[in-house]
């Protein structure tokens, strides 16, 4: 292949916020049609990096080449129209509005009135689009009442639509089922023929080695190399990136499960799944497995009480326990981790420490006044378990790294003393180094007797730490694995059954 | 405060309008198939105003008693509102309004379209520029007249006075700021201290008060309120600052809340605005105008000065 | 004012914006400090010990209503119905308070009782229906002047007891009792909103009444809550008012909601919900009565105190806004 040249060149970037370096001399050099991963801990300077390169934020100093002349770049929008499109990690759209109209947001009158779509027309574009992607979502459905998947499949689609030359995709697959994924490598491969350059930021290694060309690695703000993906592999990446040589991820099993805490018989709720049947064990991790809308989520939710079931029930411990509401849920022993820790985890403008006693506030308080002595005691112990990372226990949680709010979330659900703690994606969105932590935690929790239902898209980690995997399709159960029967073939056909 | 209010009331009150829409009253249902009976339309500035209440009273009262059908519709403050229920009482073909305008100007639409459609239309309490058929009512500059020349006798024509305005641009706060200020110019020893809204309110009147006596304190010598609610507010100040023997209040309409004030000495003086008589007077001239009969094209009903010497005849038993 | 309003964040993230916004905390401190050394400078009369006390006299009431109205904003809900409520309870009070019929305690109980009760069915609708608490107040807005008008007969009810109407219109030690009260109720609104279960719970539903309700809060129950206590402290505020002018008035406390809103943010409370402090309310009440007074002292028109008003709202709500830019 006859080496293309640059359309991006970036030299000693550099950035500082109240007197700290986000960004210490960053250099990257991506060339047209190059598939360009940006590696790095949460916390090494990527977002801010590509805040930089979009116009979100200005420069210190340094110097950014786009298609050989220098880019003084004064607003999102001027960037937009020299052709570098960004996949935002925090979906941005307009709940109100259907698919078709957001993907052609912003671009309604853009060519002045002559070249108004009206909706049909816009419809016809978008649904093309979306089905040369591979997706089928009806154009003209509401953006609030699609998946987070089908969102970001949205965000994609409006992304390519714009006549991109680079494409900045932000943590793109977080959300996604396989499938969907392969679907999206398509796309990048197809985009990258036509010589639209793409910067990719993910955690997910295996992604990385699978359709990345060039990789360029930061850590605390400063440029690490570029690589071609060839000469490295997933130790030399996991090096570069924390500067040290992680554990094992998945660390080994060594307590056997005990009685059985949590079962459900035909369990159903109309539209979304029927007939599941199950137990988890104390000290087991149940791993359910399935693709986008398989009704993972739903069950857990529903067990939580924060959707209604419509037939089967619950025994907790052998007993049977009637839960309407997550109060109930919590009475009873039962936490949940949302997949969503934004909307349903955390109250972004309060405290690590109000977080993390909210859900057990009562523990804290006599007849109803709250004793701030034992909160705090209670929250900094917490803090210090799970090591989350802040300022202090009253720092705001909306400036946390997702890596630390979600260990928040954690260490809410455990404060109220659970025997079965569902978790619902409990990694999405944060970087390999919290992850580990995370992992390790689930591992504590198993060694502690509690028992656990996980759930995650990515198969390897659903893998690492399951005892045994209940497969769903399309809200039904297809297979309930043991750890040696689980391999992510078998998984993936019984997720594909009809 | 007002203000805030006003800023922030808008929308609120928008749907609050379409909320309270329509409240009508027929005060006789018996309202005979058929038979050659008057309909009278009434609408009133406020319902939730004591005097209008009371003038309201007694046009029922007589209509009743003269067998005369009264459709009554509540304006609650809105000109816009009144002249659609003038429209509507058209549209009923009434054979006379009577209307309590809300406002001199926004309120004349009313006073044109009943003529246009040959229906008699009779102002009651207040005027509009438009002319109607005729007037009832009393001369709100003579009010304020009669007030500030209690205050100017009392005073033998020196010191310092304060008034407290109703809603500033109301006929009633205009004209009686009038009357007042015509006495204030005959007399100059009486100077003008202060004067501000207060919205005919009790409360606010009060607020007011305590603020000037913080500013003026003992310069002050007579307090003239454009009615008795502001009035009495004023003399609640007073009192409770321990200024009231020493302050001459003075305010308008006689409401039975005043005429007490007067008994104990709250207040020097109230100017009776006769309710009773303006609704009789406005039912007569409203039954004669339907029935073609002639008819005064302006009853002016006097106000009567009320102290402590002649309230008596004024209390009701 | 620590609590609900976020403290410094972190070294790493203090942006100038962040700086900014954590202004707009003490910014309003300083407003109010600015204008009462302004005032001081130009009378005299400003900024002596008895119009001080005329002043919280005077602001008392409309602070005791947006105590009510700041607990209901937190929780992310709106109440416009307290003015009617004001106008419900003092009416209510007021007709058992003539002299030689009942002893003080039997107006003021009724009152609260139908404070109260109204509170309760604003919160009852609100929680029970997903009709959006501007509607559902709207709504109990119009009836409660309604109710008024019923309950009086359309006019005021006069000829109060002595000690009733000591009740806002006495002093106790020297000090009006509007201020003894005042005082009281911000101490307990307060400590209910600082130091309890139930006020925690309060913001974590106005701050994400999603992530609220899956951390098992009772979110019916402290909707409930605060709409009764709503209509608690606006009785307070009713009996107050009748008492002080010494008459039940069915149109009194029109428009008395949106100053009671006003107050709340100008003191910082978030429209938006889950941020708000007491201390902030009361500073926010004061500001809007050290304005009037003072202007009213100076004998500046009622014309220019509304663009006053108006113009302080607005700046109010733009430093918020700041807040929160700077939270996302």
């Amino acid at each position: 292949m006859i080496p293309q040249a640059y359309i991006l060149e970036v030299t000693d970037l550099t950035k500082t916020f109240s007197g700290i370096k986000a960004l210490d001399a960053v250099q990257l050099h991506v060339r047209k049609g190059e598939m360009h991963a940006l590696m790095g801990e949460n916390g090494a300077g990527k977002s801010t990096f590509m805040k930089l390169l979009i116009g979100l934020l200005t420069p210190d100093s340094g110097e950014i080449l786009f298609e050989g002349a220098s880019m003084k770049a004064t607003s999102v929008h001027d960037v937009l129209q020299k052709g570098i499109a960004m996949i935002h990690q925090e979906m941005l759209n307009v709940p109100e509005l259907t698919v078709a109209q957001n993907i052609f947001l912003g671009r309604e009158t853009a060519g002045g009135l002559f070249r108004w779509l009206d909706d049909s027309n816009r419809n016809k574009q978008a649904a093309e689009l979306l089905a040369h992607m591979g997706v089928s979502i009806p154009p003209d459905t509401k953006m609030k009442h699609l998946s987070v998947a089908q969102m970001q499949m949205v965000e994609i689609a409006k992304a390519i639509s714009n006549d991109v030359k680079v494409l900045i995709m932000d943590e793109p697959t977080s959300a996604l089922a396989d499938a969907e994924v392969t679907i999206l490598f398509g796309i990048i491969r197809e985009l990258t023929q036509k010589g639209v350059a793409i910067i990719y930021i993910s955690h997910k290694m295996d992604e990385i080695f699978t359709i990345a060309d060039t990789i360029t690695v930061l850590r605390d703000g400063q440029y690490i190399g570029t690589h071609p993906a060839t000469d490295l592999n997933e130790n030399s990446l996991i090096k570069l990136m924390v500067g040290r040589e992680l554990d094992r991820l998945f660390p080994e099993s060594t307590t056997p499960p005990g009685a059985e805490v949590l079962s459900v018989r035909q369990l159903g709720r109309k539209g979304a799944f029927s007939d599941i049947n199950f137990a988890v064990h104390a000290g087991e991790v149940l791993g359910l497995a399935g693709l986008m809308g398989a009704g993972r989520t739903e069950v857990t939710r529903a067990i939580y009480g924060l959707d209604p079931l419509h037939t089967g029930d619950i025994h907790l411990k052998g007993q049977p326990v009637t839960i309407n509401s997550p109060q109930d849920a919590i009475r009873l022993g039962i936490g949940y981790v949302s997949e969503d820790r934004k909307q349903l985890g955390l109250i972004p403008a309060l405290s690590v420490k109000y977080n993390i006693t909210l859900g057990s506030l009562s523990n804290h308080a006599d007849g109803g006044f709250i004793r701030s002595q034992r909160e705090s005691t209670a929250a900094v112990d917490v803090m210090a378990d799970l090591q989350i990372k802040a300022t202090g226990p009253d720092q705001p949680v909306v400036y946390l790294s997702g890596g630390n709010q979600q260990k928040v979330v954690i260490g809410k659900v455990l404060q109220a003393n659970p025997v079965v703690v569902l978790l619902d994606e409990p990694t999405r969105g944060i970087d390999i180094g919290a992850k580990s932590e995370i992992y390790k935690l689930i591992h504590e929790l198993k060694a502690s007797g509690i028992a656990i239902i996980l759930i995650s898209s990515e198969l390897p980690e659903l893998l690492g730490l399951s005892d045994r995997v209940l497969v769903l399709a399309k809200g039904k159960q297809t297979a309930l694995l043991s750890k040696e029967d689980a391999t992510q073939e078998t998984i993936m056909r019984y997720a594909m059954q009809p | 405060m007002k203000p805030i209010r006003t800023l922030l009331s808008s929308s609120a009150l928008l749907i609050a309008l379409l909320l309270t829409g329509c409240n009508q009253s027929t005060s006789d249902e018996k309202g005979g198939a058929g038979s050659k009976k008057l309909v009278i339309g009434a609408t009133m500035l406020s319902m939730q105003n004591e005097f209008i209440v009371n003038v309201h009273d007694e046009i029922e009262k007589k209509a009743t008693a003269d067998g005369v059908e009264l459709i009554t519709v509540d304006a609650e403050h809105s000109p816009l509102k009144q002249v659609e229920q003038v429209e509507s009482f058209i549209a009923q073909k009434v054979d006379a309004i009577i209307m309590n305008p809300c406002e001199v100007e926004a309120s004349s639409p009313a006073v044109a379209k009943a003529l246009a459609a040959n229906i008699p239309i009779i102002n009651v309490n207040s005027e509009t520029s438009a002319k109607p058929s005729a007037f009832v009512g009393s001369d709100d500059v003579e009010s304020g007249r009669m007030a500030m020349k209690f205050i100017a006798d009392k005073l033998n024509g020196k010191g310092n006075v304060v008034m407290i305005h109703g809603y500033m641009g109301q006929a009633a706060q205009i004209k009686r700021e009038q009357g007042a200020r015509e006495v204030l110019k005959q007399y100059p020893g009486l100077k003008l201290l202060a004067h501000q809204t207060g919205e005919w309110d009790r409360a606010k009147a009060m607020s007011l008060t305590e603020n000037w006596i913080q500013s003026y304190g003992s310069q002050i010598n007579a307090v003239f309120a454009h009615n008795d609610e502001m009035g009495l507010g004023a003399a609640k100040a007073l009192t409770d600052a321990g200024m009231k023997d020493k302050v001459i209040v003075v305010s308008i309409d006689g409401i039975p809340d005043a005429l007490q004030g007067v008994k104990k000495g709250a207040l020097d003086a109230t100017i009776f605005q006769n309710a009773e008589q303006q609704g009789s007077k406005a039912i007569e001239t409203a039954i004669k105008a339907a029935k073609g009969e002639a008819y005064e094209k302006q009853t002016l009903i006097p106000f009567q000065l009320v102290t402590k010497a002649n309230l008596s005849s004024f209390l009701k038993p | 004012m620590k609590n609900g309003l976020p403290p410094s964040p972190s070294k790493t993230t203090l942006s100038y914006k962040t700086r900014f916004g954590r202004l707009g905390q003490y910014g309003l401190l300083i407003a109010f400090l600015g204008i009462c050394l302004t005032l001081s400078l130009i009378t005299p009369r400003f900024f002596t010990v008895q119009n001080l006390m005329i002043i919280v006299t005077q602001v008392s009431i409309n602070a005791l209503l947006a105590f009510g109205v700041t607990f209901i904003i937190i929780t992310g809900g709106i109440d416009l119905s307290i003015g009617s409520m004001v106008a419900v309870t003092g009416v209510a009070a007021a007709s058992f308070a003539h002299p030689d019929t009942y002893p003080v305690v039997v107006p003021v109980v009724i009152g609260l009782l139908a404070g109260l009760l109204f509170g309760a069915f604003n919160g009852f609708v609100i929680t029970r229906s997903h009709v959006p608490p501007f509607i559902v107040t709207l709504g109990t807005m119009t009836i409660g002047r309604g109710l008024a008008l019923i309950l009086s007969k359309g006019r005021p009810i006069s000829n109060l007891s002595d000690s009733f109407n000591f009740i806002g219109g006495g002093k106790i030690l020297g000090v009006p009792t509007l201020i003894v009260i005042l005082i009281v109720a911000f101490i307990g609104c307060s400590v209910l909103l600082k130091k309890t279960v139930i006020g925690r719970y309060m913001y974590a539903v106005g701050g994400n009444e999603q992530a609220a309700r899956a951390s098992g809060i009772p979110i019916g129950k402290v909707k409930l809550v605060v709409y009764t206590l709503g209509g608690l402290l606006a009785a307070l505020a009713g009996i107050l008012l009748t008492s002080r002018i010494t008459t039940g008035q069915p149109n009194a406390g029109q428009g008395f909601e949106l100053d009671a809103i006003a107050a709340a943010i100008i003191g910082g409370t978030s429209t938006s919900g889950g941020t708000g402090t007491m201390t902030g309310t009361l500073l926010g009440a004061l500001l809007i009565g050290v304005i009037s007074n003072g202007l009213d002292l100076l004998n500046v028109t009622s014309y220019y105190q509304e663009v006053v008003m108006g113009a302080i709202i607005i700046g109010a709500v733009v430093l918020d806004s700041m807040n929160q830019t700077n939270k996302n």
